[in-house]
């Protein structure tokens, strides 16, 4: 999971192509294992995510890109995951700590369905437990590279959280991490202070401007996406789909040709 | 490997930095009486130049008689108050007894001390009301260095409020003054003063207020608009 | 098939058949071995005292004691094995002063015995805190102090039951002066009252004759906390007698 120590290939001798070292005069056995490794940046990342709460119901999407610096490297890695009949959360940041969360997340909803006890993980308790998650691996100085939303139906009401690599973590009805927190953030708020009761389809036309936008501007953004909803019919991944974008206009810019 | 993927423009390796620390902003503010307490504190939860949030109170009842602002880095805040709440349910199961205010402020003090070397990055300000009936406050740095005073202002505009409240509670330069003691109603108007003065100094302070008025009877929640840009 | 009770007292955690824990009652029975020791507690403070077995006049009496200071506002009073009782307030010190570090307060009188109580009951654990044995401890104890509950005394014996009194006897005398202190007590009685009395029923259950080398005495008062009363002033309680 964590600190693999890399063996070495051959115990205490060279590596390929080296010569054997004796160390003169030091009787100590020496080895060649390498410090443990942390992820001290990300290489794989995804960017924004966005979260809204709607009437009767939460929503998060986020685009399908998985950046290597600046390289679009992946178009199709899809960032938010279906946990389970009431919850959903999208991530943002390593791709790969993702994936790690992701799984764990999935055993775990796997192991409580074993159970047969009626109990599920609701918004709130996987949003707590993520918290902790991500705050203790940052007090070992090993985070996990994430900003994530969870959202979901919690006793029938409207959940939405933000938790991020340090463990900071707040309930919001409107989230958006990375760039998504200057650009997304901002309508976001605008629509939920106008309507704070918008229909499913009122959410999700705000949330595709959203990250319509987000495609225009923001360099890591791409426009293909996905997007869960939790209504109390239950949560759902919608089939991918890709932003109508119109760039009609760019001819009109100057000065960069 | 990676260096040379994260390579800049200009040819120096360019690595990201993470810190396990944010500061997150937010006021509080607490103020004794005779036979009460105020404790206070914006709603704001900021990052940089963006808002998380406008509606995160930093202030923690914890028991009948004693609440806590906290501010700072709000990962801390959550863990601290967490391991706070557990140890205050712990203490009351080990000694048959509610935690007075004293107890709860020399506890803390340990608990910040214990991580001396990796401390919680959060200003604390404990109010309640002591053993004899009397409104106290507890201030502590964020390695725990405590100690008791009648009012105090900590977190992102506490060096704007401290001044304003030792001229206006502590009396201090003026000159011909009568020093009268401090009702709960002038109390509570002059937190929303302060407050909202604040707000407009400090990007890190505004959206609501929330006090907390402490009394042998409870406490009783208060809140009060404040700027919102 | 079970001729005798020695079938089930080997292990010190197994019961008997009829529901008995026999290593833990012969424990019990080992503090009627010990000398006698007498709390009283009176709406002024507690008193403790206790019969000192000078079985040679070649001991020094001075380096015989069964009453300890437990932290300013707690004594302990012991019978038994107190050798054992080292462990015990140990711990009991330890307790309150991380408590007082802790907390910044005095811990209760209660929550010191709830504390010795949890090492008395961890014998034969494998898992156990430093302190605990493979047996139960063969001491019983009196903690007497001043918490904000006002003047405690509680008794707790080897099983780590422990109950709260107003007056209790412990060691070889105690039934004879549990019942003398039942015919004696009242609410109303006065801490000098209490001192007086202890030694009135020691004396009356002691096998030697009473006199200040051979008691040690204690209080526990809000005004004074723990102290231990010198030779005179037992001397001066005994002229009345």
């Amino acid at each position: 999971m964590e600190g693999i120590m890399e063996q070495p290939f051959w115990a205490n001798g060279p590596k390929p192509g080296s010569f054997y070292d004796f160390h003169a005069g030091h009787s100590s056995k020496t080895t060649t294992v390498m410090p443990v490794k942390h992820t001290q940046y990300p290489m794989v990342t995804g960017s924004s995510v966005i979260g809204i709460q709607f009437d009767g119901g939460v929503m998060i999407a986020a685009d399908k890109l998985g950046s290597y610096g600046s390289l679009a490297r992946y178009r199709n890695c899809s960032r938010i995951l279906k946990v389970n009949n009431t919850t959903i959360m999208g991530a943002g940041g390593d791709y790969a700590d993702f994936q790690f969360l992701r799984d764990i997340v999935e055993q775990r909803v796997i192991d409580e369905e074993c159970l047969d006890d009626g109990f599920n993980y609701t918004p709130r308790s996987l949003f707590s437990w993520l918290t902790r998650v991500l705050y203790n691996r940052r007090s070992r100085f090993n985070p996990l590279w994430n900003t994530v939303l969870v959202g979901g139906l919690q006793d029938g009401e409207p959940f939405l959280g933000y938790v991020d690599k340090i463990g900071t973590a707040y309930q919001s009805p409107t989230a958006a991490s990375g760039f998504g927190a200057y650009i997304a953030l901002p309508m976001l708020r605008e629509a939920y202070e106008r309507n704070d009761k918008m229909s499913e389809d009122e959410a999700k036309t705000l949330l595709e401007s959203c990250l319509r936008v987000l495609y225009y501007r923001d360099c890591r953004a791409w426009n293909k996406y996905d997007i869960a909803i939790v209504t109390h019919d239950g949560s759902r991944l919608e089939e991918s789909k890709t932003l109508s974008t119109d760039w009609s206009t760019a001819d009109m810019v100057s000065g960069y040709e | 490997m990676s260096l040379q993927m994260e390579q800049h423009e200009y040819g120096t390796p360019m690595q990201r930095y993470w810190s396990p620390y944010a500061m997150n902003g937010g006021t509080g503010l607490a103020v004794s009486g005779a036979d009460f307490a105020i404790v206070a504190s914006d709603s704001r939860l900021s990052e940089g130049f963006s808002i998380h949030s406008r509606d995160a109170p930093k202030t923690y009842q914890l028991t009948d008689t004693t609440v806590l602002s906290c501010a700072g880095f709000h990962g801390d805040i959550l863990a601290l108050t967490k391991y706070l709440e557990a140890r205050l349910q712990m203490y009351e199961h080990e000694h048959n007894k509610k935690m007075s205010t004293s107890a709860i402020a020399a506890m803390l003090s340990t608990i910040l001390y214990y991580k001396r070397f990796f401390p919680y990055y959060v200003y604390n300000i404990i109010g309640g009301i002591d053993d004899e009936g009397k409104g106290c406050i507890y201030s502590f740095d964020p390695v725990g260095s405590y100690e008791r005073e009648t009012y105090r202002a900590g977190g992102s505009a506490g060096s704007i409020l401290q001044p304003l409240l030792d001229n206006q509670i502590g009396f201090k330069n003026q000159q011909g003054v009568v020093k009268t003691p401090l009702t709960l109603q002038k109390a509570v108007q002059l937190v929303k003063d302060v407050f909202i003065s604040a707000a407009e100094r400090d990007i890190y302070t505004g959206d609501s207020l929330v006090i907390r008025i402490i009394t042998k009877d409870g406490v009783k929640t208060e809140t009060f608009p404040l700027r919102r840009d | 098939m079970f001729l005798t009770r020695s079938e089930y007292d080997r292990g010190v955690n197994t019961f008997s058949p009829e529901g008995r824990l026999f290593q833990v009652e012969y424990a019990i029975e080992a503090i009627k071995l010990g000398s006698t020791a007498i709390g009283i507690q009176t709406n002024e403070g507690v008193v403790l005292a206790v019969e000192k077995r000078v079985t040679s006049p070649l001991i020094e009496p001075s380096s015989i004691e069964k009453i300890m200071e437990v932290d300013t506002h707690i004594g302990c009073a012991m019978s038994g094995l107190i050798a054992d009782s080292r462990t015990m307030i140990d711990r009991a010190r330890v307790e309150a002063q991380n408590h007082w570090f802790t907390y910044n307060e005095r811990m209760s009188v209660e929550s010191i015995t709830q504390a010795v109580s949890n090492l008395a009951l961890q014998f034969g654990d494998d898992d156990a805190d430093p302190g605990a044995m493979s047996r139960p401890f063969g001491v019983a104890l009196l903690f007497a102090g001043i918490d904000p509950k006002g003047p405690q005394l509680f008794h707790m014996d080897p099983s780590g039951t422990f109950i709260q009194y107003d007056a209790k006897a412990i060691g070889s005398g105690s039934e004879g002066a549990q019942q003398a202190l039942q015919d004696t007590y009242h609410k109303s009685m006065t801490l000098k009252e209490a001192c007086k009395e202890s030694l009135v029923i020691l004396k009356q259950v002691m096998e030697e004759k009473l006199n200040a080398t051979n008691v040690e005495m204690a209080t526990v008062t809000p005004q004074r906390m723990f102290k231990m009363f010198s030779k005179e002033e037992i001397e001066g309680i005994i002229k009345d007698i």
